[in-house]
């Protein structure tokens, strides 16, 4: 039977005191630039553990590095490797409930079939202590993905905010020996814990204001697929820039390489990559089996919300919302499951490549039959509409700029729906 | 120290740990191509190192990275490896300019190989442009040293021009083996050359192809792949007797980096080799 207690507020920094002794800690601080961030603690004196918010990254550089020297290699006589190893345990303190969910979903990826010792080394020795979220931020749709607001499984130790103490649930035995180390800070926990706690996680369940329906959407792409023009759209607006896979939680893709350090010496450095990324596919020669920009898009969501979905019965999207705070073409997963789900007609329709065309048209500047021409060409080549018109000689530099001009006038006087 | 720390964390459990090779020795092929003979320092190692044919290694070259290059030579021919590269970017630039005796890395074999046991007892036909020969000739090495195995092979081999030509050693052997029928073309003819000019496809129109009996395995590029695929299904034969692999950029060779994954599998650990029925069910949505 895997235990519970109560630890009073006043408590918990000689509790986490006690466990930086042996081991690192690593919790969120907020910095002098007001940001929420998950940072290895040097001074529990010095360095205040913020818990008010979810922090603006995941958790995940801390068991898989943003960058990391994998090997040092020698090549003055012969070529030897030599594996680094970093040492000391970890404890994760304040992890939310999605940022767990990524790391569960890290473990399968890096401990199934083949074993990455440099992973495991460091995921053998972290403990994690998770914090539920009494209420879900802006972005967050982890009600979605079923990877939030509180966890059933994946720490050692869950808090839940009661006030002025927190409840603490052991998730396994290494959980419960933690618990029975320090048993000074621990009380039981009564009935009225036990009823505040319940009716804490039913309002956080509740709470959430955005619903992105990652079941739908992965239902409605088993029986229809994705309509060409979503991707079409959504290619338009991504800059191919990563963002997206470096602030999530569960991309986990990289690259190696190789720095040297002196002739004879290197290191071999593992850094995240993104498949976003143009050169992510391309070979030696030349030659990309995966583009333009809407295969890799296609590549990326797909991966996450239906091929993963297939394979482990749940997306590998753990409804942290943080794509969506970063996307400034606003091409995230919250965007792709409400196109998925909806009729996604009324984006397309509001895509500035369209509108265009469609003032083209109306306007009788081109032929209607040589804009939509024009419109796939710039699909297919993902070139602007009004480059491909001039190169094509349909339109003068002159009447682009004005009708340019028009466009925008119409879209300042009927300013689009923002998204909420 | 390295010793220990060698001996406490073995190779086979650090998959992405590459080992020392020497280079024993190297065959100019053509101007761009060489193939390079390797074998692994550690006795113990290059004395367990067992391959198939179509499988790959990750090749490290100092300060260079890693990169997937297939094996060329047939696990029937013990002893050292082949590498055959074709000089195309970086890491293959600094490797051309090594010389016997250099040491590079290697981890692996990866990949899934050609299905050598289920292709007994059938007519192969290996259909190959330039480089693309290079993983062919571990198969057709295979073939000849099995031959009781395999009722006949005929080679398609396409070079740009007479002197791309490559494995010119290779080609001579197996055309005097009594299992290989080696028919060769070149896009472009140049002076005392009296064989075939054109495309590989145009060999294609004189062989004969029955279902029953044949299969097909591709390996070039993309556009030549796609070509000879569909002529063969026009001759009637089956996507799942269609054979290629597939040339992707990889970082990792064992399913974690992601840069292969598509559709749901990583190119990596599910192929290279695929028959074109898988590729066509991989390709749903």
């Amino acid at each position: 039977m895997l235990k519970k207690k109560i630890i009073k507020k006043d408590h918990l920094k000689p509790f986490l005191r006690k466990l930086s002794k042996d081991s690192d800690l690593v919790a969120p601080v907020r910095n002098e630039l007001g940001d929420i961030l998950y940072q290895k603690i040097y001074s529990l004196d010095h360095q205040d553990i913020d818990l008010s918010a979810q922090p603006q990254e995941s958790a995940k550089s801390f068991l898989f590095p943003q960058s990391e020297c994998l090997y040092t290699y020698s090549c003055a006589k012969g070529y030897k490797f030599e594996p680094q190893r970093d040492g000391r345990p970890t404890v994760l303190f304040g992890l939310r409930s999605c940022d767990i969910s990524a790391i569960l979903y890290m473990d399968v990826v890096f401990m199934r079939g083949p074993r990455d010792v440099h992973y495991i080394r460091k995921r053998d020795k972290t403990i994690i202590i998770g914090i539920g979220c009494n209420q879900p931020w802006e972005n967050c749709f982890c009600n979605g993905t079923k990877t939030g607001p509180f966890l059933e499984f994946g720490f050692d130790l869950q808090l839940t905010d009661l006030g002025d103490r927190y409840f603490v649930e052991s998730g396994r035995a290494r959980g419960d020996a933690l618990l029975e180390s320090w048993p000074q800070f621990f009380s039981p926990v009564t009935e009225e814990d036990k009823r505040v706690r319940y009716q804490l996680v039913l309002e956080a369940r509740s709470a959430f204001t955005r619903q992105v329906h990652v079941d739908s959407a992965f239902k409605r792409i088993k029986q229809e697929g994705v309509a060409p023009s979503i991707w079409e759209y959504l290619a338009q607006r991504c800059d191919g820039c990563g963002g997206c896979a470096y602030i999530c939680p569960t991309c986990t893709c990289f690259t190696l390489f190789d720095r040297a350090i002196s002739q004879d010496k290197g290191e071999r450095i593992r850094t995240w990559d993104s498949c976003t990324h143009l050169g992510f596919t391309s070979m030696a020669g030349g030659h990309n089996p995966v583009n333009p920009k809407k295969d890799r898009l296609k590549r990326r969501f797909l991966h996450k919300l239906y091929y993963d979905y297939l394979e482990f019965k749940r997306p590998s999207c753990v409804g942290c919302g943080r794509c969506l705070g970063i996307c400034f073409g606003g091409v995230d997963i919250g965007l792709f499951v409400e196109m998925v789900c909806s009729d996604h007609k009324e984006f397309v329709e509001k895509e500035p490549a369209n509108l265009l065309a469609k003032l083209l048209i109306e306007t009788g500047l081109v032929d209607e039959k040589a804009v939509q021409q024009a419109l796939k060409e710039k699909n297919d080549k993902e070139m602007p509409l009004g480059k491909i018109l001039l190169d094509k000689g349909l339109i003068t530099q002159k009447q682009l700029a004005e009708i340019l001009i028009q466009q925008l006038d119409n879209l300042e006087n009927s300013s689009p729906k923002k998204r909420s | 120290m390295n010793q220990l720390i060698h001996n406490q964390m073995p190779n086979n459990s650090d998959m992405l740990c590459p080992s020392e090779a020497i280079i024993k020795d190297i065959i100019d092929e053509n101007s761009t191509i060489k193939t390079f003979v390797v074998e692994l320092t550690e006795p113990k190692q290059a004395k367990a190192f067992s391959y198939m044919p179509g499988q790959f290694v990750m090749v490290s070259v100092a300060h260079q990275g890693e990169a997937p290059i297939s094996i060329s030579s047939s696990p029937t021919q013990s002893g050292p490896f082949h590498l055959s590269i074709r000089k195309a970017g970086r890491l293959t630039s600094v490797m051309h300019n090594m010389a016997v005796g250099d040491f590079i890395g290697i981890r692996g074999p990866y990949g899934r190989s050609f299905p050598m046991k289920e292709l007994e007892n059938r007519d192969l036909l290996i259909v190959a442009g330039g480089i693309g020969l290079a993983p062919m000739r571990s198969v057709i090495n295979y073939c000849v040293d099995n031959s009781s195995r395999y009722n006949s092979l005929t080679l398609l081999y396409g070079s740009r021009t007479p002197s791309d030509i490559a494995f010119k050693k290779d080609l001579a052997k197996w055309e005097k083996h009594p299992l290989v029928d080696v028919r060769l073309t070149v896009d472009m003819a140049e002076p005392g050359w009296n064989g075939n000019v054109g495309l590989v496809t145009s060999l294609l129109e004189d062989v004969e192809i029955d279902n029953k009996t044949h299969s097909a395995l591709l390996c070039g590029p993309p556009i030549m792949i796609d070509a000879v695929s569909q002529i063969l299904q026009n001759k009637g034969l089956e996507p799942k007797n269609i054979i290629t692999t597939l040339e992707r950029n990889m970082k990792c060779g064992i399913g974690l980096c992601g840069h292969c994954y598509m559709n749901g599998v990583y190119i990596c650990k599910k192929g290279p080799v695929f028959t074109l029925e898988q590729l066509n069910q991989l390709d749903k949505i």
